[in-house]
């Protein structure tokens, strides 16, 4: 069992992508089955993504899809990494996510994201050039209705759910420390990165929430195996930056070696290897001073067999390693 | 006639559940959820309570206008998949904003259709192609994914009735609306082959098996009503389900039958 409440799962997106292609609809059920399951092994939370307008389908309304989580479920907590809060109608996020903590009996953790693709603000209408400034007014906003003092009769009862701002940008980390937030940082940093930001973030917050990060993680004793991994991890990493990312008026695939060392870095920071590796690398990062860690075996091109296989070693061998050294 | 059991006051998911699973043994199609107190957010109940019960449908009442259309077909589209097909959107219009409804509508059936899509409207341009956006610009848009229904029911609401009926779309009239008026309305739709077999409902409050039945027949006649919306209990499910759903379902019963259903008496014995 990994009974453990600083690791969570993530991050099911419900991509039907060219190399995995999958029943949108299965892959919802998919996602309620791994979820029971991930309650079973004792994990935290399942954390879901979103984007939107993309040809994958990935799940642009993972307040919905969480709602399907809480409903087959009972006490693992239910998190975004990212709702993209410019991109909602902020009385309507406000709402749901009420709903969502209301009728799962206060399981969401909310983390709070910018998005960055200009197609998906361009489609709802929205400069994306405004996007943080649309964040503070959406939170503002939001945190209002949470307080009741947002229309009539006041649409909530519970206060606010768990919040934890999304990014490593200096203005997340000001937003997060103003605001008393937690912090959630993207699995592309190293060791020392996390060190620094987590103890920037202290040092700013009064009343500092927990630091955590999505980390990449895969449990193999074979070599071979963990760099297929990698291998995968890279290739669907290059289909999204070669795809999304805009550089200089480029698209990524028009500037790939500029997407290659970007995915270098990311599949660098994957913690793949026997579970005693595995737990060294992601001690290394509790150590570096933060309190929670999302760890990410989930991508569409693992099947469903393969994870919940993972999800056994990572709950059976690694979290006992990593809680171990939380004791001494 | 299909039936929806609606809640007259949740105050919290299991009691939806409850209503979803009272539905669901009296052999009614499924439950109504709408915008209420600690449950604002429709679509994220409606999700839960499909978790939760099998095989019902699962109607939810949301506001339309105010809010980006395309951002409420995504919700409604992963609401659809994840319940395994078994939503209908009902949309209201918006008190603060009615006279973006129509084209809300317009948007929402373009963004739940599989095709990308450009629309111009007098209060809504998808995509906005904004100057500031200037990366990779798209011409149309495709709102991903698509509902797991080829066709998601979408049903209008209250004074969203004559924009729902012009565009062949289903409409969920209201307990107080006049029975001359609603057929006025939907014989006038009529004169459109596309609105054949679009819904025609009305919520109906639960005032026991015998008013019920009366309004029911009524509303068949009068304009063809063929969707009932109970609001009633749970507890209400099984005689809505053995008394009143069969009474309506052919033009006609056999002369002697409903006398003999009489004599049983199944609700009383315990049954179904």
């Amino acid at each position: 069992m990994a009974t453990s409440d600083r690791i969570g799962l993530s991050l099911w997106t419900m991509q039907s992508t060219a190399a995995r292609p999958g029943l949108w609809r299965a892959l919802y059920r998919r996602l309620g089955e791994d979820a029971q399951l991930a309650e079973r092994l004792g994990f935290q939370a399942v954390w879901l993504g979103e984007h939107r307008v993309w040809y994958d389908g990935w799940c642009p309304a993972p307040l919905q899809a969480l709602a399907h989580v809480a409903g087959m479920t009972s006490t693992i907590h239910l998190g975004t990494a990212m709702f993209l809060v410019p991109q909602h109608d902020p009385v309507a996020a406000a709402r749901s996510i009420a709903t969502l903590d209301h009728l799962s009996g206060g399981r969401v953790e909310l983390g709070a994201g910018l998005g960055y693709r200009d197609a998906e603000f361009d489609a709802l209408g929205l400069r994306r050039d405004r996007r943080g400034r649309l964040m503070d007014a959406g939170l503002d906003v939001m945190e209002a209705v949470w307080r009741g003092d947002h229309g009539d009769p006041p649409p909530v009862r519970r206060a606010a759910p768990r919040i934890w701002m999304g990014g490593m940008a200096d203005r997340a980390i000001a937003r997060a420390a103003r605001r008393g937030y937690g912090l959630m940082l993207p699995q592309t940093l190293s060791v020392e990165e996390y060190r620094r930001i987590a103890a920037d973030y202290r040092g700013r917050a009064e009343r500092p929430g927990p630091v955590g990060a999505l980390r990449e993680v895969w449990v193999s004793d074979d070599p071979a195996v963990c760099a297929r991994h990698r291998e995968r991890v890279g290739l669907h990493l290059t289909e999204e930056a070669g795809s999304w990312w805009a550089l200089k008026g480029r698209f990524g695939f028009e500037a790939r070696d500029q997407v290659d060392r970007q995915v270098a870095r990311g599949v660098g920071q994957i913690a793949a290897g026997g579970a005693e590796q595995v737990a060294a690398a992601l001690r290394e990062v509790l150590d570096a001073g933060l309190d929670y860690l999302a760890l990410r075996p989930v991508f569409e091109f693992v099947e469903q067999a393969e994870l919940h296989e993972q999800l056994h070693r990572i709950a059976d061998e690694v979290v006992p390693l990593l809680e171990r050294a939380g004791q001494q | 006639m299909r039936f929806l059991l609606e809640h007259p006051a949740p105050n919290g998911l299991d009691d939806l559940v409850r209503s979803a699973r009272a539905a669901h043994a009296a052999g009614l199609d499924g439950v109504l959820v709408t915008e209420w107190r600690e449950l604002p957010g429709a679509l994220v109940t409606a999700a839960a309570v499909a978790a939760r019960v099998d095989e019902v449908l699962v109607a939810a009442e949301v506001e339309l206008g105010t809010r980006h259309p395309v951002e409420i077909a995504e919700e409604a589209a992963v609401t659809d998949l994840s319940s395994g097909g078994r939503l209908v959107l009902v949309a209201r219009p918006a008190v603060a904003a009615p006279e973006r409804y129509a084209e809300s509508l317009d948007v929402i059936r373009h963004a739940l259709a599989a095709a990308p899509f450009r629309f111009e409207g007098r209060y809504w341009r998808v995509p906005a192609n904004l100057p500031e956006n200037v990366d990779q610009p798209e011409h149309r848009v495709r709102v991903t994914p698509a509902p797991a229904q080829p066709r998601l029911e979408i049903w209008g609401a209250g004074e969203g009735r004559d924009a729902a009926l012009e565009r062949a779309l289903g409409h969920l009239a209201d307990a107080d609306d006049d029975t001359a008026d609603l057929a006025g309305a939907f014989a006038a739709a009529e004169s459109s082959p596309a609105s054949i077999g679009a819904p025609r409902a009305r919520r109906e409050r639960w005032r026991g098996a015998a008013d019920l039945l009366e309004r029911l027949r009524q509303g068949r006649s009068c304009f063809g009503q063929d969707w009932a919306c109970v609001v009633a209990p749970a507890e209400a499910a099984s005689e809505i389900g053995s008394l009143v759903r069969p009474r309506v379902q052919l033009d006609r019963l056999t002369p002697g039958l409903e006398e003999f259903w009489d004599e049983q008496r199944p609700w009383e014995r315990g049954r179904p």
